[in-house]
């Protein structure tokens, strides 16, 4: 491992998330012959976009496009990755000069050794929820993140791990070091591309939906592990009985549109990823019938509509409506009550369903905030990174050359998170070739 | 030849193979093929974790022949052609074999079925791979400039972008002025600078640079060459005006014009005269005389000395490396009697009612009448049954919404109805949508199979809807200004599309090859897709599109060289007799003729051909073969899967 003499190391440019759209402004800048550093605060490369089930409205599987572009990107000579770092501080001195600070956090295992060999994961005794399935299944504390991860290469999660020393025993490479401790790595670059991506709503912050209370009250991102090439349980299973539901109703705009929860603006994905979800739906589970309740359907993208119509052609069942409030049934067989506005026929409704997806919707990652203790980074009134020129240049920030990639701007789908970095990384192209 | 060494790899793709094809099975049965040295099952072929294990695979043991059974060749044909490249291996010993598109899922009711189809096609691949040859790309130059034809705004922004990366760049626009659509809107969501504000910034900081050469008034005629190489004829239609042009004999020139016809840029709802200039701030600035329709009076010229009837129309050469095409749309023209449009007097378009709103002073009128009552009808042109444009518009709701807003801050008495179909203001747009509500605009909705009707009954034009917000009451509305919310249609005259031969969605906008993987790039190499020109979108998504477009142009001709596939025909002199056949089946025109001592035979373009092949069955002597998909190996396939 560099460590120790390898301090204070230039690049180019410093990209800010390892996701699609990050990874993407990274290979552009790389291919045109910029040096630069990625930035991952997770423990693998690839964002979200690698723990969806199919993309809309291709119908594309995610893990398919995502892999081989993962690959590139952490192959690439131009490339250099941390995973499990953060930014601690990133300061200007002046145009074309950065100076950042990254915390680069133990893994407790050396990448370069690990064979992926999973022989720890088996040896290891601690269960806890696996989050990068989120929570529908459990992990060891030794693990592999998900079988496609990159680096593909077990960690110790110290924040669960009992020290019992059982998978530094088994490990045939001795690659487990427990010695790791966490490096503050001084850096400069002359650039700064922030692809700090979306955090997912939380549907604690709506008791009335009853997630966390009903265990077949499940969000969009665990049916898009459901529904995954990986998925946990090779079928569809709602998560209370194991039973395979045939009745689905999905609850859009939970969290979206809706100032009581301090998100008024719309999602942008919900609606498409939903009928998405529907149509693998329909075909995993071809006697059950999805419904979506919805406001407006919002399939405004290239070949959206027409996605849009294929999914009522199929028999998806949509229902002009907000769902009020979601309670169990009484007689204990788990299956869901949702009382809703049928908004067609002017009254309040209810409907009974044995599982229900909650379409979540797409809030700001606010970690870039704080990034810079001199300058401001200024945020719109959303939360998301202020674009100084949206018109003209939307990937211009508040800060001359620091530039926005993807859904850290706002709410998007995938190609125009892929345009949008496109554009981030030649707005950064432009502002390294004027220094 | 050498004796083949050849690595299998049986892919699960999670299960979207291993779920119906049992690929172990296929794996042991075709361990023991000729040649094959070592055959795997892996969960996900193109997983890094993988691509690392092939490269040591090939390396360790020598391969010279790789198969991947795993998804369609055009998801990761280069990615494992790339791995076997890393391993040392000429990427055109690897071969791909197609067992889910072609197998997994299109079996998914028949499992042994399924199997037993994966083992007969990756059979198939191993006879190709048995016989599969190292090959090196053609190279090409690269000629170091970009042809960008549009220039609106994503055409201006890609030009600077190139400028900026020291690559020349030549733009070609059609009409007589630079900003394409955003040069006829007022103020625009979400900064609220006017379009006017938004061109003239992008104008200012293009045409100061050395490396831009703008032409207006300019069309491509003819394209001969392709990538690295385009040699494009544009055809230069004269102003009839000279640049520098005294402003006040200019006005005095225009009022004596007895010409008046409907001017375009303000969407027809005004006249201009066969001498004329957008308005103040036009780029570049200076008037033109349009010669369709100037009856050649004479009444101009003696007034103003820079009218120059003796000026010619212009042929000029321009050699490029990429082309950049940024066309941008058309609002969506509705036919007569569409919403009582050209039937019923006080109907228009969104983009004429933006217009009106910029043009109007202290009241809004229309036809001498003062307007109150404002029906808005959306998805006019879009979301239509099948037949018609099916695809929604995306920036309609926004647009529309926007202009509501607008039009009651400039005129606080008028009344906004807006006869929706579910409103789309997607993202942060959504605000509008909330504003708009706010300000007390009523919305009104039907579904497709009830759409609101407008009607005249003699006085007042009635908009009759059943309102599903409403519970389905009927409901109506007396409207001064009925407001056609158009959506985008590609442009009418998308002729240089044709020229370049590019491919078109079925929603006839020009398209992409990947949405998501490569979504400015066209089937037609060297040629990029900005801008509306490929779909609907709002500025912020053109721009965006425009950058991504222009970096992918750069990369063609930055390096001055190119290297394009070898898979391309190949003509035997021997037995071509030049039947003309084969040049006529080409959708490339990569085959012309040529003279092999006084015999004339076909002669391939390497730089034009695709090796899609559409050749080789017409030829009726057996003349022409595809490298790499020779008769020999075709042959050796087809053996392997017609053998049990």
């Amino acid at each position: 491992m560099m460590s120790g003499q390898s301090k204070n190391i230039s690049f180019d440019a410093l990209v800010v998330g390892g996701g699609i759209a990050g990874g993407e402004a990274a290979l552009n800048l790389a291919t045109t012959g910029f040096k630069v550093l990625l930035v991952e605060k997770e423990l693998s490369i690839g964002g979200k976009m690698i723990m969806l089930s199919k993309v809309f409205p291709t119908l594309d599987c995610a893990a398919c496009i995502t892999t081989p572009k993962v690959s590139e990107i952490s192959r690439h000579p131009n490339i250099t990755i941390y995973t499990s770092s953060e930014v601690g501080n990133i300061n200007k001195i002046a145009e074309n000069n950065f100076e950042a600070t990254i915390i680069r956090k133990p893994r407790y295992v050396v990448i370069e050794d690990c064979t992926a060999c999973q022989l720890c994961e088996q040896a290891c005794p601690v269960s806890v929820p696996d989050q990068y399935q989120y929570n529908l299944v459990g992990r060891k504390a030794a693990f592999i993140p998900f079988s496609i991860a990159s680096p593909k290469a077990a960690a110790i999660d110290i924040d669960n791990c009992i020290l019992c020393g059982a998978c530094e025993k088994v490990c045939p490479t001795n690659c487990i070091d427990f010695t790791q401790e966490t490096e503050e790595i001084q850096i400069s670059v002359k650039t700064v591309i922030l692809a700090t991506g979306f955090k997912l709503f939380d549907p604690l912050l709506m008791p009335r939906y009853g997630f966390g209370l009903f265990k077949n009250v499940i969000t969009s991102m665990q049916m898009e592990r459901e529904l995954a090439p990986t998925r946990p349980f090779n079928t569809v299973l709602r998560p209370g009985d194991g039973k395979v539901p045939d009745k689905i109703a999905y609850v859009l705009c939970t969290g979206s549109r809706d100032a009581s929860i301090g998100n008024p603006i719309c999602s942008q994905i919900c609606c498409m990823y939903s009928i998405k979800q529907s149509q693998l739906l329909m075909g995993a589970l071809p006697m059950a019938d999805v419904t979506i309740y919805y406001l407006n359907i919002r399939s405004f993208g290239k070949g959206f509509e027409e996605f849009y119509q294929q999914a009522k052609g199929m028999g998806v069942n949509f229902v002009k409506g907000k769902i009020g409030k979601i309670r169990e049934t009484e007689n204990g067989n788990g299956n869901l009550i949702l009382r809703y506005e049928d908004i067609n026929e002017g009254i309040v409704k209810e409907a009974e369903h044995d599982m229900v997806i909650l379409s979540v919707g797409v809030l700001p990652n606010q970690d870039a905030s704080g990034f810079f203790p001199k300058e401001e980074l200024k945020l719109d009134p959303y939360k998301f990174i202020y674009q100084a020129d949206s018109l003209i240049s939307p990937a211009r920030t508040s800060i001359d050359g620091v530039f926005v990639a993807g859904t850290a701007s706002g709410p998007m789908d995938i190609p125009d998170s892929i345009l949008s970095a496109g554009s981030a990384s030649a707005e950064a192209l432009s502002y390294l070739i004027q220094e | 030849m050498e004796k083949k060494k050849i690595g299998v790899y049986v892919c699960h793709c999670g299960g979207n193979i291993s779920d119906y094809v049992d690929v172990e099975k296929v794996r042991q049965a075709i361990e023991d093929e000729g040649g094959v040295m070592l055959a795997k099952t892996t969960m996900f072929a193109c997983s890094d974790s993988n691509q690392k294990e092939m490269v040591d695979d090939i390396k360790n043991n020598d391969l010279n022949g790789v198969v991947v059974a795993s998804c369609s060749p055009k998801l990761h044909l280069t990615t494992f052609g790339n791995v076997s490249e890393r391993a040392g291996l000429n990427k055109y010993n690897y071969v791909h074999a197609n067992i889910r598109e072609q197998d997994s899922w299109a079996h998914s009711d028949d499992k042994p079925g399924a199997t037993e189809k994966a083992i007969l096609l990756v059979r198939a691949a191993i006879a190709k791979a048995r016989l599969t040859e190292s090959l090196e790309p053609n190279k090409i130059v690269a000629q170091k400039a970009v042809a960008i034809i549009g220039g609106g705004v994503a055409g201006m922004k890609a030009a600077i972008e190139l400028s900026n990366m020291d690559c020349p760049v030549y733009i070609i626009e059609k009409e007589f002025f630079i900003g394409g659509r955003v040069s006829q809107w007022g103020a625009m969501f979400t900064t609220n600078e006017t379009g006017k504000e938004v061109v003239t910034r992008l104008y200012n900081d293009m045409i100061k640079r050395a490396n831009v050469t703008v032409f207006t008034g300019a069309e491509v005629v003819t394209n001969v060459g392709s990538i690295g190489d385009f040699k494009l004829k544009v055809k230069i239609t004269p102003r009839y005006v000279k640049e520098k042009c005294d402003r006040g004999k200019l006005q005095q020139a225009i009022d004596a014009c007895p010409v008046e016809v409907p001017d375009e840029f303000n969407f027809k709802i005004t006249n201009r005269k066969a001498i004329y200039h957008n308005f103040p701030s036009e780029y570049p600035q200076a008037a033109v005389i349009d010669m369709n329709n100037c009856t050649r009076c004479g009444k101009c010229e003696p007034i103003c000395d820079n009218i120059d009837f003796s000026q010619k129309e212009e042929i000029l050469d321009i050699h490029v490396g990429s082309v950049l095409m940024a066309t941008g749309f058309d609002p969506y023209t509705p036919h007569d009697g569409e919403f009582g449009y050209n039937e019923i007097g006080n109907v228009v378009t969104l983009p004429q009612f933006k217009r009106m709103i910029e043009l109007s002073g202290k009241k809004l009128r229309y036809k001498g009448k003062n307007v109150k009552n404002i029906a808005y009808i959306y998805c006019v042109g879009s979301r239509q049954e099948e037949g018609g444009n099916t695809y929604c518009s995306r920036y309609c709701c926004t647009s529309a919404i926007h202009a509501s807003l607008l039009v009651k801050k400039k005129f606080p008495d008028v009344y906004n109805y807006h006869f929706n179909r579910g409103i789309r203001t997607y993202g942060k747009q959504e605000s509008l949508y909330y504003d708009s509500s706010a300000q007390g605009d009523i919305y009104l909705q039907a579904y497709e199979d009830a759409l609101p009707v407008v009607s005249w009954n003699g006085s007042k034009t009635i908009v009759k809807i059943n309102d599903i917000l409403t519970g389905g009451r009927e409901m109506e509305v007396e409207a001064d200004l009925v407001v056609l919310v158009t959506g985008m249609v590609p442009r009418a005259d998308n002729s240089v599309g044709t020229l370049f031969k590019l491919p078109k969605g079925r929603d006839k906008f020009f398209n992409e090859i990947h949405m998501k993987l490569r979504p400015v790039e066209t089937f037609i190499d060297g040629v990029t897709i900005s801008g509306a020109c490929q779909g609907p979108k709002n500025i912020m998504e053109s721009v965006n599109s425009a950058l991504s477009a222009a970096t992918k142009s750069y990369s063609y001709v930055s390096k001055g060289e190119l290297e394009t596939e070898p898979i391309v025909a190949v003509v035997n002199p021997d037995s071509c007799a030049w039947c003309n056949a084969c040049s006529e089946a080409c959708p490339f025109d990569a085959i012309s003729m040529t003279k092999d001592g006084t015999k004339s035979i076909a002669m391939i373009n390497n730089s034009v051909c695709k090796g899609c092949g559409m050749c080789l069955p017409v030829c009726p002597t057996d003349a022409l073969e595809l490298i790499a998909y020779s008769n020999n190996e075709i042959e050796s396939m087809i053996d392997a899967l017609a053998h049990d």
